[in-house]
């Protein structure tokens, strides 16, 4: 049985299309502060930092954890660095929650970024390969025609994206840390946003964004002594698979199954939909809310857009997800998964302010990256596991 | 953006070749402790941050190196300084800040406890030698850039 452990600091930045007033290293260090504010911790008390990003292309810094080595106060300490493309938030906290949980370390920060502002991501993801087909399409571009196989196979009627995105755009307006405050959102109106990718319309698909988010993890026995609010990490979950094999189901890949089906065991969970208060789903495109939540077993096959239809993932729905707004309103990619941590922790916590969830007592972190094949998802919860 | 190509080449064992070249725009933000550096090498002055052990980091640390202290303490140093180490460049290439031989070095500028890189205009390799006297040579038009410094000239010739 691994060491208990639990997340008792949460920051994030201000989240925008760009943070010119800031370096990455500023940047970073916004977030933080503001995690080992929560934690009433200071710098010298941390004893490990996991850093996890995007791909270094995506601002053409390589390797910038050797020169945020100040930044994040690291001289004389380990510090690590994850990558698993869009996942890489998820796995970042998941590496930290393992410093603790393996009794090595007892305060372990660990911070996701992006300043998306300082390059393109979505043309530095598509780099044209000699001998390759030359699509030009980005992140998109690969996710369209998936998602036009699930609405296909599920029979879902159009609208459904468009109600994820509303949903989320109108959450976000509760975040004050979102990247887009947009109020006016109707279904109506999202319905004749301009289709980007067929079927994908442009208000279904996430922002590109400039922030961080950091998260302050803790052994039990600090975590008992911590005088705030806390998170216990009840279970972890990675699992991944190859971009392409024959037979390979990309609107449920399998090992987004077996990492959800992995993450219930460890968790004692049986009935996701009955013992999950709150969710934080890895969503950049809209039609990803329904997908996921019949994958993850929240939903039966083909009824995950019957829940978005019914408003299920409302707010005051039976499963709310994605109250901070989600992906689609704020998408730092590397910091994006540790959103999803960070999030579902807070709801635990009680501290989501506007956007929080009566009574949350366990919540669902998750985030998925590279072509829908690496997967991270996390179980915190208010009594210890 | 670009990448990618059509010309391939076929080797005798059938295998194929292409060359990739990518480039790419990127835009930097350097922050608000760079961005005041900047502001005044456009003005001639040369300012380093204070850490906690009381060093002078220039060009100026936006954290302190030992503690991860935000640093705000600033300091102005002076455009001269003492050649610390150096290596000659006998093939300047587009855009160094000198278009004939010169040395890069490493130097202490008076008031700073780190070492600046810069050019040195010592017109030979026998000219130069650690621990002379060089003072900056600034442009003619400042954009805020390192480059508003051309050079270091030397200003003694014997070692310090």
């Amino acid at each position: 049985m691994a060491e208990r452990c639990a997340v008792i600091g949460v920051g994030q930045t201000q989240h925008t299309s760009c943070r010119a007033d800031v370096s990455i290293a500023g940047l970073v260090r916004e977030a933080v502060d503001r995690a080992l504010e929560s934690a009433q911790l200071t710098m010298a008390d941390i004893d490990a930092i996991v850093i996890g990003k995007a791909p270094d292309m995506l601002e053409g810094v390589m390797m910038p954890e050797l020169w945020l080595v100040d930044a994040l106060a690291a001289a004389g300490k380990p510090v690590f660095r994850v990558h698993t493309a869009g996942s890489v938030g998820g796995s970042t906290a998941i590496v930290a929650a393992q410093h603790v949980m393996s009794g090595v370390h007892k305060r372990v920060l660990t911070v996701g970024f992006e300043k998306q502002s300082d390059g393109n991501a979505m043309w530095a993801l598509s780099v044209p390969m000699p001998f390759g087909m030359p699509v030009h399409a980005g992140a998109g571009g690969y996710f369209s025609p998936i998602i036009r196989s699930y609405i296909k196979r599920s029979g879902a009627p159009s609208h459904i994206g468009c109600m994820v995105a509303v949903k989320d755009r109108t959450n976000a307006c509760r975040n004050p840390y979102a990247h887009l405050h947009e109020p006016d959102w109707t279904l109506e109106k999202a319905m004749a946003s301009p289709m980007l990718w067929d079927p994908v319309r442009m208000v279904e698909t996430c922002p590109s964004s400039d922030g961080a988010m950091a998260l302050v993890l803790a052994s039990e026995d600090v975590a008992d002594a911590h005088d705030g609010p806390k998170a216990w990490v009840h279970a972890t979950a990675m699992r991944s698979e190859p971009t392409a094999f024959a037979g390979r189901n990309q609107v449920s890949p399998r090992a987004s199954e077996d990492c959800a089906n992995d993450l219930w065991r460890k968790a004692g969970i049986t009935s996701p939909i009955d013992e999950i208060d709150a969710v934080e789903m890895y969503v950049p495109f809209a039609w990803f809310e329904p997908m996921w939540l019949e994958s993850l077993g929240f939903a039966p096959k083909d009824h995950g857009w019957r829940f978005v239809e019914d408003g299920v993932t409302e707010m005051t729905g039976r499963l709310p997800v994605n109250c901070s707004g989600g992906v689609l309103s704020t998408n730092p990619i590397g910091a994006s998964g540790m959103l999803r941590f960070g999030e579902a922790a807070m709801q635990v916590m009680g501290i989501a302010g506007d956007h929080q969830v009566d009574s949350v007592r366990k919540a669902f972190g998750h985030a998925y990256g590279g072509g829908s094949q690496f997967f991270a998802m996390w179980v915190v919860g208010k009594d210890k596991p | 953006m670009s990448g990618g190509t059509s010309e391939y080449s076929i080797a005798a064992d059938g295998s194929f070749t292409a060359p990739l070249e990518l480039s790419y725009p990127y835009k930097r933000t350097v922050g608000p402790i760079l961005s005041r550096f900047l502001t005044g090498l456009r003005d001639q002055r040369i300012e380093g941050t204070k850490g906690s052990d009381g060093r002078v980091h220039v060009p100026p640390a936006e954290f302190d190196p030992i503690t991860g202290d935000h640093l705000t303490e600033w300091v102005d140093v002076a455009s001269t300084g003492t050649i610390v180490t150096w290596s000659w460049q006998p093939a300047p290439v587009e855009g160094n800040t000198l278009q004939h031989p010169f040395a890069w070095a490493l130097i202490s500028l008076d008031g700073a406890d780190t070492n600046l890189l810069h050019a040195v205009d010592a017109g030979s390799a026998d000219a130069i030698k650690t621990g002379m006297r060089v003072t900056a040579r600034w442009a003619a038009e400042p954009s805020g850039s390192i480059t508003d410094i051309v050079c270091f000239d030397l200003t003694s010739g014997s070692p310090a």
